[in-house]
């Protein structure tokens, strides 16, 4: 076969091009064309010599709605899909836009050091075409695996709708969006959807600490003590934080609760809440701390109390005043940040509902009311 | 007075739903044989990966002790090569192993000399202060079993182990042999028993720690469509052979002295057996599995006098041959091997499991050095069809395998049509590798061990009952194989899969080994 023949992608309308070495393109004018998109998965399968039997144990949708968000996406879904051999299908809509038409783009590649292949079908539709990506979607899911949805838009929506009857799992990132977004996602969790969250992913260090802290031995007794907990950010707190406060409200129903603000220290990276989504990129852990990040949790068990602090150097430091006072109990340093790193906490499920999330998420909300209340 | 509930039966409300486990309670390791290969080699790369996924609690340390003269600074230059060197995960993360490292200190001392313990005592109270290590202590003996009386005896004489229900903990790791046959292995536990109690006791087989081993508990109790076949209605026979390519290396002398049965039976290949046949568990909870476990080994009709080792055991002792197209010396040619040794480096055995589960299926078992490849695994053959419709090349019995190493994995054999012609069966296999499945690379044996027995989950670690159960079915073929007149093992060219006395063994019932 020569390059020619073998590079030349069947297209329907539009002459594909070969974008990428590792790219095959082809575009649509009208409706999408599954079989010449499963014809130039074929070929972009021999390209990157992977063999005829492989293994996908995962679909890895990701939903967007500009070049940008996905752009953002890429390298945690990537980086996810090394942990979970997957496809990854791509949609990026842009209903505004006033030309019609879907380009698909597709790649076979193998991760460095990796036994397998990991297959990426890119769907960008314009205009009216945004309709028929649904069902192309559905059309390219790998049978019999989990169908895991990271969705980079608002939380709202039909194609959100959809897209949660579709997946086992629906992933999403409430830190990207302001915190009144919340309540979105909570109506989505009540209503039974499988929704995972990366704000919640990266708060799970707080959370393991907290909780190892009580079951060193001679601080059980206090497990049943806990009267009030103090979440203190810098600055505004972000969905992060009001997750946090949640969960702990939710988990010890008697305590009273509180979200604090310290100002903000330097150096200070830019405000979290970003125009854009960044799925799957997590929040940057510095010497300086992100504007609403939570920077210390305290809480109460009379007479003892413990405070967890974010240290330097990345580390989360408990400490017990009143017992052995101000005694280090514990530490745990902050793993490293990387691409994907949350989104791979979350996929450690990966189908079914987190109720302990779903109800730290709905106490978060009512904390965010609050607090749209006070502003 | 109204009930009161103790600490530990108030349940963490914070537990629930955390999908990272428990970190384990903060501790201070102590490494006894630190200069030694086993501590350069697994455990302190073990640590250190364990650090770098955030495993270990922060309030963490690791005192090496060893008669090598080093210094605290000395030690942690010494442990950064070996880790460089022996770590799966490459380079050697610098912010890690700062953090790491300064929790590192060492004392030179001889086991034997009360001061030893007396400095170690210092430092410990040192990490406490420093480390917040809180006074927990995992003890771990990467010494030889001649050592581990004065180890014991000296921890405990210098205060360093502490009652069993006390706030703090105190455990002991010791690594096999666990003696030498029965008398010695209960000598070995009654000494360790004089000092700590069993909840104490954490006695390592790495083999346990191996990804593949824990998935059969997992294949089994996990899904629903195998326990039904799990039994003598369905499983004919099952084979587990333990294969490795290498010879004994530079180790004659230790093999002389153990041999295949007490190098790999006693421990490893009779984990297996009951691994697999056990029953299900009541928990998931280390005294549940290993209750289960141990029964499985009670049940094993032990093979004793000349003539049940004749009917079941084959012995071989591999002679020269060519391994992996590379000519390789015999056994007797080894380096502190003798003439005329009669030690095995084979072993082939048929197991019979007397109880209602397994009645009537034998487990044949084999296990050898310089066999032609290194291999690990567990076939559970199904009985055959009581009719075959499709004739004789439908008749190809279903095979489960469990492949614990290398290219860890399960596959299952059965039959299928081939394409085009009339119902002509072809046997197919159904292949699920590890690592095309799951991106993430295993973690090495010791990481879970040693994550396992700071968390106190004895689990994966062998219990008293198990050890001697284990000792009471090889020292009935020892005394036998070992004794004056005893058989002299089958020779067996390297590079093969034993002595043909092996395939005859199974041959009497019917059975051929399987070709890996």
């Amino acid at each position: 076969m020569n390059e020619g023949m073998y590079g030349e992608p069947i297209s329907a309308g539009a002459r594909g091009n070969q974008r990428a070495t590792d790219e095959l393109e082809v575009k649509f004018d009208k409706g999408i064309d599954l079989g010449q998109l499963r014809a130039l998965l074929g070929q972009a399968r021999e390209r990157a010599g992977a063999p005829v039997e492989r293994v996908l144990t995962l679909n890895l949708v990701a939903i967007h709605f500009s070049q940008l968000s996905w752009n953002k996406a890429v390298a945690a879904l990537e980086a996810a899909s090394t942990v979970h051999p997957a496809r990854i299908v791509a949609l990026i809509a842009d209903p505004k836009s006033e030309v019609n038409g879907v380009t698909a783009r597709v790649s076979v590649k193998r991760p460095k050091g990796a036994p397998f292949y990991i297959e990426r079908i890119i769907l960008t539709a314009t205009g009216t075409a945004v309709r028929h990506l649904e069902s192309a979607m559905i059309g390219l899911l790998v049978p019999e695996v989990p169908v895991v949805i990271v969705w980079g838009g608002r939380a709202e929506g039909d194609l959100l709708n959809h897209a949660v009857e579709q997946a086992d799992r629906l992933i999403l990132d409430s830190g990207s969006r302001a915190v009144e977004g919340l309540r979105h996602v909570a109506h989505l969790a009540s209503r039974g959807a499988p929704v995972g969250d990366l704000a919640w992913a990266r708060i799970f260090p707080w959370q393991s600490l907290a909780a190892d802290v009580l079951d060193i031995p001679n601080l059980r007794e206090h497990r049943d003590k806990i009267k009030a907990v103090r979440i203190t950010t810098a600055g505004a707190p972000g969905a992060e934080a009001l997750l946090l406060a949640g969960w702990f409200q939710s988990r010890i129903k008697r305590a009273r609760v509180a979200l604090a603000q310290q100002p903000i220290p330097a150096p200070v990276e830019p405000a979290p809440l970003r125009a854009e989504p960044a799925t799957g990129e997590a929040l940057p852990v510095t010497e300086g701390v992100l504007q609403g990040a939570v920077v210390e949790v305290q809480f109460e068990a009379p007479p003892v109390e413990f405070v967890i602090r974010r240290e330097k150097n990345g580390i989360l430091e408990a400490q017990v005043l009143g017992d052995d006072d101000g005694e280090v109990v514990h530490r745990t340093r902050l793993p490293p940040e990387s691409p994907g790193r949350v989104l791979l906490l979350e996929l450690k499920m990966l189908h079914g509902i987190d109720e302990i999330y779903a109800a730290a998420l709905e106490a978060a909300a009512r904390f965010a009311v609050l607090r749209g209340g006070q502003t | 007075m109204p009930y009161l509930p103790e600490h530990d039966e108030i349940p963490n409300p914070l537990r629930p739903g955390l999908r990272a486990a428990a970190a384990p309670e903060p501790c201070a390791v102590v490494v006894f044989g630190a200069s030694g290969d086993l501590a350069h080699r697994k455990l302190m790369p073990a640590f250190y990966n364990l650090a770098l996924g955030a495993h270990l609690p922060g309030a963490f340390g690791v005192v090496g002790v060893s008669i090598t003269p080093f210094n605290d600074d000395t030690f942690r230059t010494e442990m950064r090569e070996a880790v460089g060197k022996h770590s799966r995960m490459k380079p050697i993360d610098e912010e890690t192993w700062a953090d790491f490292s300064s929790g590192l200190r060492y004392v030179t001392g001889g086991f034997d000399d009360p001061g030893t313990y007396a400095r170690l005592k210092e430092k410990l109270e040192d990490l406490d202060k420093v480390r917040a290590t809180r006074g927990n202590r995992l003890f771990y003996f990467a010494t030889p079993p001649s050592t581990f009386p004065m180890l014991l005896r000296g921890l405990k004489a210098a205060g360093l182990i502490y009652p069993p229900d006390g706030p703090n903990f105190s455990r002991v790791v010791i690594e096999k042999p666990f003696g030498h046959d029965l008398r010695s292995a209960r000598d070995l536990n009654t000494l360790v028993h004089d000092v700590l109690d069993e909840r104490q006791v954490f006695r390592i087989d790495h083999y346990l720690g191996k990804e593949t081993v824990q998935n059969l508990l997992v294949l089994r109790f996990a899904n629903s469509i195998w326990e039904p076949l799990w039994n003598n209605k369905y499983v004919d026979h099952v084979q587990i052979t333990a294969g490795e390519e290498l010879g004994v290396e530079q180790r004659g002398k230790y093999y002389e002295e153990a041999g295949i049965l007490r190098d790999m039976i006693q421990n490893h290949v009779l984990q297996l057996v009951s691994l697999t046949g056990m029953e299900v568990p009541a928990a998931f909870d280390a005294d549940s599995v290993r209750d289960e476990k141990v029964k499985v080994l009670r049940a094993i009709q032990h093979i004793t006098g000349p003539d049940g080792v004749r009917d079941s055991v084959v012995l071989g002792q591999y002679g020269p041959g060519s391994v992996a197209g590379m000519d390789v010396a015999g056994y007797q040619q080894e380096q502190f091997v003798g003439m005329g040794s009669r030690t095995p480096t084979f072993v082939a055995l048929k197991l019979e499991i007397k109880n209602w589960r397994w009645f009537g299926v034998p487990f044949y078992v084999r296990s050898g050095k310089r066999l032609p490849k290194r291999a690990t695994e567990i076939a559970v053959h199904f009985k055959q069809l009581p009719h075959n419709l499709f004739g004789e090349s439908g008749a190809q019995r279903n095979v489960l395998v469990i492949r614990v190493q290398p290219e860890e994995g399960i596959a299952l054999r059965f039959s299928a049509k081939v394409p085009g012609e009339r119902y002509r069966p072809r046997t197919v296999s159904m292949d699920f590798r590890y690592g095309q499945a799951f991106g993430l690379a295993s973690p090495e044996a010791y990481e879970r061990l040693l994550l396992d027995a700071m968390r106190g989950d004895q689990t994966l670690f062998t219990r008293t009952d198990e050890v001697e159960a284990a000792w009471k079915l090889v020292d009935g073929i020892l005394k036998v194989t070992e004794a004056q007149d005893g058989p002299t093992p089958c020779p067996y060219p390297a590079g093969t899969w034993g002595p043909s006395e092996s395939d005859e063994l199974l041959a009497q019932s019917g059975h051929t080994w399987r070709r890996l």
